[in-house]
């Protein structure tokens, strides 16, 4: 499903509770409706059966469970996603790393680059936070 | 295996093994023993056939003697109907590359084992190589545990990423509201510099990385890589770092750069930074000059109180690298000069 409201609705599928929140932040920054977080591959499954979703962000190690079934399902419905973890690209499966990953951990705005690349023709709105921070009382 | 009438090679083999025994003599009885897996073959035929297999080849592989003797040498071989593999054999028999090289073997049972391999010709007191020796060493367990040891370091770099991410995660969210936006951005800013040289080094195995893979690295944020802006220049000679060098000067390079954007050259659309290095032999070993330079920014002053950045820049590289840093606020802009030992050995 694919939501019509100018909002894009993005899943977010990560265990650690602190870097999900963080996650919701930086979404919520870029201009984007969190769906989620969900924990468990079973969690995101479910509500990819049930919310409209634009755009989804995957960790890959979900407590032991690996959320490659749900990158097979948002494939199913050609929702685009990205990988969003502290492995290498090279500890993804082949077959997934035509995928963006996003190595944690990383800047929302490098998050917003990363999303915004997902939707060529349809590009977030605003990246409201800037790339190059400054330094306090250098 | 059906046991079949004695070959023509099996002949030879055995007027080869018998050859063997009386020039050899005591040595024999050593080679059976020792439980170093290793063969003779015989060098007067073709295809090197098998003239004496010792108990311990015998218990690598799993053949029972009668199976190898009187085989050409490609037997053993798991790519024996390889042109590369046997051409690489051949090249070994005949002295080329000292004699050693690494090979797959098959066993009995068809399994395949890796083995380092060793051989060397024995000639009799007139020159004539009559026969080869050839030791095994069984690069199984070495295989895995290089295996194992490349996993654990896989597992460590990843939960080191994760826990940066949570620190990172923590540290926003606690200030979220409470400290200025601009603290906690450079903060943010600083843990993610902290976990891209980590990153950087994770991919390296640890083992030395070059300078610039760190300044490419750290200032990709800044728009390092952006072409069309060309507002850095980075030049100098390769030169590796020792991991501990590689995590000092990345945090230096990011509070450089940050300054930069906040202060400096990077604040200004027409400001540009040129990074140069050279090397120089030196008493105590040789020694890197760099220079970070700024240009184009507006009038640069130095700062009333030192901060984190400033105390990390002087006294990181003084303490953690023995070097030495020069910051002068010049009237172009910013130049900062560091000078440090390098690497005591090349590496690789």
């Amino acid at each position: 499903m694919t939501s019509v409201g100018p909002e894009r609705r993005v899943l977010v599928v990560e265990d650690e509770l602190l870097v999900a929140a963080l996650l919701q932040d930086m979404l919520t920054d870029l201009g984007c409706a969190v769906v989620g977080p969900a924990a468990r591959v079973a969690e995101a499954l479910a509500l990819i059966d049930a919310e409209a979703i634009d755009a989804a962000v995957l960790d890959v190690n979900l407590n032991q469970e690996l959320s490659y079934p749900i990158a097979d399902a948002l494939v199913a419905r050609g929702i685009p996603f990205l990988f969003s973890t502290g492995y290498g690209a090279d500890r993804i499966p082949e077959g997934y790393r035509g995928h963006t990953i996003l190595q944690k951990p990383y800047h929302g705005s490098d998050l917003g680059r990363a999303l915004t690349g997902l939707f060529p023709a349809w590009p977030l709105p605003i990246l409201r936070v800037s790339p190059v921070r400054g330094a306090v009382a250098w | 295996m059906p046991h079949l009438a004695p070959t023509l090679t099996q002949t030879i083999a055995a007027d080869g093994l018998e050859r063997f025994r009386q020039n050899l003599g005591p040595f024999v009885m050593a080679a059976e023993t020792t439980r170093m897996a290793m063969l003779f073959t015989d060098a007067l035929v073709g295809g090197h056939p098998i003239i004496f297999a010792n108990d311990a080849f015998l218990k690598l592989t799993g053949y029972a003697r009668d199976d190898v003797l009187g085989q050409p040498f490609k037997f053993l071989m798991a790519r024996g109907d390889n042109p590369l593999a046997l051409a690489q054999v051949e090249a070994a028999f005949n002295g080329e590359s000292g004699g050693h090289f690494e090979m797959r073997d098959r066993r009995k049972d068809g399994s395949q084992f890796w083995a380092a391999v060793f051989i060397h010709p024995v000639p009799d007191t007139a020159g004539k190589i009559h026969d080869h020796f050839v030791s095994f060493v069984d690069l199984t367990d070495h295989k895995r545990e290089a295996e194992h040891l490349r996993f654990l370091l896989d597992e460590l770099n990843h939960r080191t990423q994760n826990t940066l991410a949570t620190v990172q995660a923590i540290a926003v969210q606690t200030l979220r509201g409470v400290a200025d936006q601009e603290v906690v951005e450079t903060f943010e800013g600083r843990i993610l510099a902290l976990a891209k040289a980590h990153r950087l080094l994770g991919h390296h195995n640890w083992d030395a990385v070059t300078l610039r893979d760190v300044i490419e690295r750290i200032l990709e944020p800044f728009g390092v890589r952006d072409s069309a802006s060309a507002r850095f220049s980075i030049e100098g000679p390769m030169v590796r770092l020792a991991p501990k060098a590689a995590l000092t000067l990345a945090m230096v390079f990011h509070e450089l750069a940050s300054n930069a954007a906040k202060h400096g050259a990077l604040s200004r659309a027409c400001g540009r930074i040129a990074v140069t290095w050279r090397t120089e032999a030196a008493p105590g070993g040789d020694r890197m000059m760099l220079r970070w330079q700024e240009t184009g920014g507006p009038p640069v002053a130095p700062p009333v109180h030192k901060g984190f950045g400033s105390r990390l820049i002087e006294g990181g590289l003084a303490q953690d690298l023995n070097g030495d840093v020069h910051v002068a606020y010049e009237r172009a802009g910013l130049v900062c000069r560091i000078g440090m030992p390098l690497l005591p050995v090349a590496v690789g």
